[in-house]
């Protein structure tokens, strides 16, 4: 019994296939880990977009949401009270209602660390979002109008404040699409400011 | 008796590899279970910065157009050439050159584009799967400094080329 165990002893587990393996994986999967995480915006051109899922009472007009978002600001838009007592009383035509820069002409310094939500007050265009979604629950449609000249980035952080609150608690939307509270998920991009508005397509 | 004290000297002077193979085995199933076998592959360089955003819908396998500074690809596959303007005032800005459009259509772009909603259609009928189904999808990589006027051509392009459902990609903030 003893000599055996001895013998045991001296067998010594040889770890080297177990190591050149090893130092084969590890190299591979560092280079083909993904250590950023990507995830996508839907969007679709206006004629085929989403159709509303609400009947609307035939003497209910549409909501119509429109963000414009310009070197001055957003301005919104639509058939909402909000948006027209602000619309300077111009009959006839919708104006909207405008809300500023927080650095005038909302610029911001990339190469300086600066982000476009140091330019452009998104706490604000949510804040007002959500007051209309309060009226209007069942809407989820906006159309977004940029300017010409207005960087990707900017486009893509108005998408977030105009789909959803993350500070607002809660979802109101059966999608599991939405950090916070759901405001209008289903975005279209219209041809924007300037240029001949070619409405997107 | 001195093949016994050299087997003893060998064991005392030998390599502990015990705490490395831990270390190793650890890093090992750290890695195995960050690998994500994804087949949308995003290459992210100084010329295609992705704007981050909170966004949670997960990316899913189309047709990927890539807009940088530098170019626009589609599929990997260069398709025309993303001129960089600087103004009077110093301001920078990318476009695609006049000769490359007609109007609002890149014309490169739009044959691209067309053989390759083909192809997915040939795919599809051919297959017969709900999957392969054409349905006008199209992955949009574009870095963060473009102008809109420039991803609009692209998007109006996509129009025109059957491709009306954009999925514009974006890094994901929050996990």
């Amino acid at each position: 019994m003893k000599g055996k165990k001895r013998g045991e002893q001296a067998e010594e587990l040889n770890l080297v296939p177990i190591m050149n393996l090893v130092t084969i994986l590890i190299p591979f999967l560092l280079m083909a880990a993904q250590f950023v995480s990507y995830a996508v915006i839907d969007s679709t051109l206006p004629a085929i977009g989403p159709p509303v899922p609400v009947e609307e009472e035939p003497d209910e007009k549409p909501l119509n949401l429109s963000v414009m978002i310009t070197d001055e600001g957003f301005t919104v838009s639509g058939n909402h009270p909000e948006l027209e007592s602000e619309g300077g009383g111009d009959e006839g035509e919708e104006k909207g209602a405008t809300i500023e820069c927080l650095i005038p002409g909302c610029t911001f310094d990339r190469a300086a660390g600066e982000t476009a939500e140091a330019a452009y007050d998104v706490r604000a265009l949510r804040d007002m979002l959500g007051r209309i979604k309060d009226d209007k629950p069942e809407e989820k449609n906006v159309i977004l109008v940029p300017e010409s000249d207005l960087p990707y980035e900017v486009l893509v952080m108005t998408m977030d404040a105009t789909r959803e609150d993350p500070d607002a608690g809660g979802t109101t939307d059966a999608d599991a699409f939405c950090n916070g509270r759901c405001l209008f998920p289903f975005v279209v991009i219209a041809g924007g400011v300037q240029g001949g508005g070619e409405g997107g397509e | 008796m001195p093949g016994k004290k050299t087997r003893r000297d060998v064991a005392e002077g030998g390599l502990t590899i015990t705490s490395l193979m831990d270390a190793m085995t650890i890093i090992l199933c750290f890695l195995l279970k960050s690998y994500e076998a994804s087949d949308v592959t995003v290459v992210a360089s100084d010329d295609l910065q992705i704007p981050s955003s909170s966004a949670l819908v997960d990316i899913k396998k189309s047709v990927a157009l890539v807009v940088s500074q530098k170019g626009i690809l589609v599929e990997g596959e260069p398709a025309v050439a993303v001129e960089e303007v600087v103004d009077d005032d110093g301001n920078v800005t990318y476009q695609v050159a006049e000769s490359e459009k007609k109007g609002q259509l890149i014309t490169e772009l739009y044959d691209m584009l067309l053989d390759k909603a083909e192809e997915q259609k040939e795919i599809a009928a051919s297959t017969g799967l709900a999957e392969a189904e054409f349905k006008g999808e199209i992955l949009l990589q574009c870095d963060r400094q473009l102008p809109f006027s420039l991803i609009r051509e692209v998007m109006y392009t996509a129009g025109q080329a059957q491709f009306g459902s954009f999925r514009f990609v974006v890094v994901k903030t929050n996990g």
